[in-house]
């Protein structure tokens, strides 16, 4: 197979050279000649929602066959979120991400694109055309590397090309957009989708709210997504602009405690429910609440706030999600000797991104499969061990992966200081009037397309709705909550 | 222990259309056969059907004379409610173990009169309408079963379960309920082995976007054959599950699990671009009104007919054709519809398409038991857990072991002409081997 090298056509030199480099970094390039063109990756890609007349991966790929240099100066190839969702739904699994990924460092690297600055700056307007956060987004996309020394070329230019940005930012002044309409917006909840919305609706006009309970507004951009991925600088000054534009945010402002519901509903036309998923499962088993049982978004959510806190050496990760990466990378650079994660199926259905995954185990993390925690042992209220069993995979449940199945008589016992756990988030809807109706994962109910709740004039989106996801589906969210609130409230209906 | 012998005599093992067919062409020829069926009647996949493509034929229509044929014929006897314990011997002199599960009934004496079945008050999901119908602890699984013998299911049988009841056998009047039936084993000796074992669904919970078994108006194909048949559940009104309304909007998604390498299987179904043609014909007879969508990512209408049928279905019956495969169903929690999240590939564009119901076509996947079977009989498996035959193109119905044949789904997915010819051809190499073993024998 590797003779073919997928669907590329061959002849030219330079064809060839990128069609070697990219068997040399292993996309299963064998895999490639099966693209039956069905469409599943667009049909399933929330930055084509975002960018529909920029980006369709399902074309762009189809295109790097037929003529990949001309693809490679392409604007679409610089907007892939490498979120997976593609992956997922392949019929055949065709890692597009990762193409996309050494397609870029392939363009950069080989000279296809001698002027790499003013593309970005083409992406970056593209990308503030749809919504408030390029940079931010660009920092979690582009992934350019934190660590200096191991940066490549394409890393080095990215990372100029957005601190010029930043920079270029801070100095802009901003004028507020005038309200041509009267009705007043809230917004609950200050992260991607929240944001995103409030900065379409008050491009369109309204004067809009956001309510957010922690002191400082970004949702998971802030609490949840690490230092090293994601500069809270960056976030700052987007959320300024956001602010100088007329969006009103009120931090520390907590619905349920500090303003009712009901309060919200008599001043505001429309309410936007984007309060995302910050509340974390828990395991259930013995041990959970003693000394050295952290949840993941506890320790992300601290050391975001620089509160510096300190695991053990020996830390234990439970679960196997994109949180269960960042967490483990972040005890890592707190300070733990030793890094382990347990998942409790196999590698092929761990949620977290296959990218990430890679990235933690460079690191240096382990990650042990088919593993569950039975007990959480502890001495004098310390965590020092944790009790597991093996698991097998039996026939998948409705999630659609493999069910893992505990082996009696397999326990045995890892030695530990600190145990992590990151089994998922749900969302907090307690400050939910009954009205608003919830599914049994308590999310909220909306109609699929419009984000419209079972109560009149509210709306809701982002991870509140979906359970943990990603930010560019928050965004997608966002966007469409923005275009229902205005047709609702100009029409009368969504 | 029963001893039954015959000089030329030929086991077929599944009832379905491929083996209904092998059966009675041998039959006819003067051959002996003895027909096992695992379930209480034969008729198979084929019975379930509503209808049959391209002609829109009644599918029971055409295959209870057959079935019927089979029961009456004096050279073929049924063994149904019975399965393959043990085979040994080679070609022209096999021997072969059956265990006759106890139906509670006596064949000899049951008249098929349904009293018991109208009388019996434990009610269960029925296997024939793939649960979506009920039937009876004593039952007969569809009403043009044969043999028309009622069967106790005994996990569910009150007798069985808590001692209590015996309502059908008071009211038998034939008095052929018999709670102390026995399993029972006999052995034949036969020429040769003829399988036709038939297919599997693959569940499509496996491809989770789609939300089978999450959402309620997300359904089978198969389930859909039920429902607008009219003797299946609801009479023959395609109706949703959530809330019994007839839907203004379906659309049938193709290949769920099929043509992939990742979950699911690899190989293309090969019946499904029909049959969703068919089943979309179906709603717009029942319904003219409603619209119909077919997503798909290749039309293969490669049989005689079938072109012009796709074509029928597109300008004659308004039938929409999209080609590209959904990334996302999602299901409006208040009114059951459902989103399809679609590129239509042809032009490029990301739509979102509201329907009523979803028919999702699932890959055909071997049956579980092909394994056991390919132990007994000593024949090979595909890399999929299909029958392997000899040589597709030169031996498409010889296994590695002689004697023993495989026609039908069993060896993998096809549609019903292609499994009835397979069949015939079956029946056509066992008589070869009986020819040739008697020769031998008299040399």
């Amino acid at each position: 197979m590797s003779s073919k090298i997928g669907r590329f056509p061959s002849g030219n030199p330079r064809t060839i050279k990128i069609q070697k480099e990219l068997s040399k970094r292993s996309l299963d390039a064998e895999k490639l000649v099966y693209c039956y063109e069905c469409g599943t990756c667009t049909a399933a890609c929330p930055v084509v929602k975002v960018f529909p007349r920029h980006y369709n991966p399902r074309v762009f790929f189809e295109k790097a066959s037929l003529d990949l240099e001309k693809v490679l100066t392409e604007a679409g190839l610089w907007l892939c979120a490498i979120c997976y969702r593609c992956h997922k739904r392949c019929p055949h699994g065709l890692k597009l991400p990762e193409i996309f990924l050494s397609l870029r460092e392939v363009a950069v690297e080989q000279g296809y694109l001698p002027d790499v600055p003013s593309k970005l700056e083409e992406i970056l307007t593209i990308l503030r055309e749809e919504f408030p956060f390029p940079l931010v987004y660009s920092w979690l996309c582009l992934r350019p590397c934190e660590e200096e020394s191991k940066r490549s070329k394409l890393d080095n230019l990215v990372l100029d090309v957005l601190q010029r940005s930043l920079a270029d930012y801070k100095k802009k002044e901003v004028a507020p957009l005038p309200k041509v309409h009267r009705e007043k917006l809230a917004i609950i909840g200050s992260g991607p989708a929240g944001l995103t919305a409030a900065w379409e609706l008050v491009r369109m006009g309204f004067q809009v709210t956001i309510f957010e309970a922690l002191p400082e507004p970004g949702g998971m951009l802030r609490v949840g997504i690490p230092e090293y991925r994601l500069p809270k600088e960056v976030l700052d000054v987007e959320i300024e602009y956001i602010r100088d534009l007329g969006v009103e945010i009120r931090t520390n402002t907590t619905i349920g405690k500090d303003l009712t519901f009901n309060s919200l509903l008599k001043e505001y036309k429309a309410i936007f429910i984007a309060t995302g998923a910050h509340r974390s499962r828990t395991l259930h088993v013995e041990g959970e609440d003693i000394e050295g049982v952290v949840h993941a978004l506890d320790l992300l959510h601290q050391a975001n706030l620089q509160k510096r806190p300190r695991p053990g050496e020996k830390v234990g990760v439970v679960g196997g999600g994109n949180t269960a990466m960042d967490a483990a990378r972040t005890a890592l650079r707190l300070g733990a000797k030793e890094v382990n994660i347990l998942y409790r199926r196999s590698r092929e259905e761990m949620p977290a991104n296959p990218l990430e995954v890679e990235e933690a185990e460079r690191d240096g993390i382990k990650i042990h499969f088919l593993l569950t925690p039975r007990k959480i042992l502890g001495k004098n209220k310390q965590v020092v061990a944790m009790e597991c069993i093996r698991m097998r995979l039996g026939p998948p449940d409705e999630s659609g992966r493999r069910r893992p199945i505990p082996i009696e008589g397999s326990e045995f016992t890892i030695e530990l200081d600190t145990t992590i756990l990151a089994i998922g988030e749900s969302p907090d809807v307690s400050f939910l009037p009954e009205e608003v109706e919830l599914t049994e994962q308590n999310t909220i109910v909306v109609d699929p397309l419009t984000l419209e709740t079972s109560m009149s004039g509210v709306f809701a989106g982002g991870d509140v709705v979906s359970g943990p996801a990603t930010v560019i589906e928050a965004i997608a969210a966002g966007k469409t909550a923005a275009l229902s609130i205005d047709r609702y409230l100009r029409e009368g209906g969504v | 222990m029963i001893l039954l012998t015959e000089d030329s005599s030929v086991l077929v093992i599944g009832g379905g259309v491929a083996g209904i067919q092998a059966s009675l062409d041998l039959a006819d020829r003067g051959f002996r056969v003895y027909l096992v069926e695992e379930t209480p009647s034969i008729g198979g996949r084929m019975a379930q059907l509503d209808k049959t493509f391209p002609t829109l034929d009644c599918s029971i229509c055409i295959l209870a004379p057959k079935m019927i044929e089979c029961f009456r014929h004096p050279n073929i006897t049924l063994l149904t409610y019975s399965e393959v314990k043990d085979v040994s011997g080679s070609v022209g002199k096999f021997a072969v173990k059956i265990i006759r599960k106890p139906r509670f009934v006596d064949e000899t004496k049951c008249t098929g009169c349904g009293t018991c079945t109208q009388k019996c008050p434990v009610v269960e999901p029925s296997e024939f309408d793939v649960l979506l119908g009920d039937r009876k602890a004593i039952y007969m699984p569809f009403p043009q079963a044969v043999p028309r013998i009622a069967t106790i299911d005994k996990d569910n049988c009150l007798y069985f379960t808590r001692a209590v009841c015996k309502i059908c056998q008071k009211l038998c009047q034939a008095d052929a309920v018999d709670f102390e039936q026995k399993p029972q084993e006999i052995t034949l000796n036969v020429s040769a082995i003829i399988v036709a074992t038939g297919f599997d669904l693959l569940n499509p919970s496996v491809i989770n976007e789609y939300g089978y078994q999450r959402y309620k108006n997300v359904i089978t194909s198969l389930e859909f054959e039920r429902l607008a048949n009219a003797s299946g559940p609801t009479g023959g009104h395609v109706t949703r599950l959530s809330d019994g309304r007839i839907p203004d909007k379906v659309a049938f998604i193709q290949c769920v699990g099929s043509r992939g390498l990742g979950r699911g299987v690899s190989y293309c179904s090969s019946a499904c671009c029909m049959y969703a043609t068919k089943e979309a014909i179906l709603i717009k007879e029942h319904e003219p009104d409603s619209e119909v969508f077919i997503f798909y990512i290749d039309l293969r209408a490669s049989g005689k007919g079938f072109q012009d049928f796709i074509d029928r279905a597109k300008e004659n019956w308004g039938i929409q054709y999209i080609r590209g495969r959904p990334g996302e169903i999602l299901e409006d929690p208040r009114t059951k519809d459902l989103i399809i999240f679609c590129e239509h590939t042809v032009s490029r564009e990301v739509r979102e398409l509201r329907v009523d119901m979803v028919v999702l076509c699932p890959a055909f996947v071997p049956k579980e038991s092909n394994k056991k079977l390919s132990e007994n009989l000593k024949i090979r498996l595909d890399e999929y857990g299909f029958f392997k035959n000899e040589d597709s193109m030169l031996a498409p119905v010889d296994t590695n072991v002689p004697g023993v044949f495989i026609c039908g789904c069993c060896q993998g997915p096809k549609d019903i002409p292609e499994s009835v010819a397979e069949a015939s051809g079956a029946a056509a190499r066992a008589v070869e081997v009986i020819a040739l073993t008697a020769r031998k024998e008299a040399q």
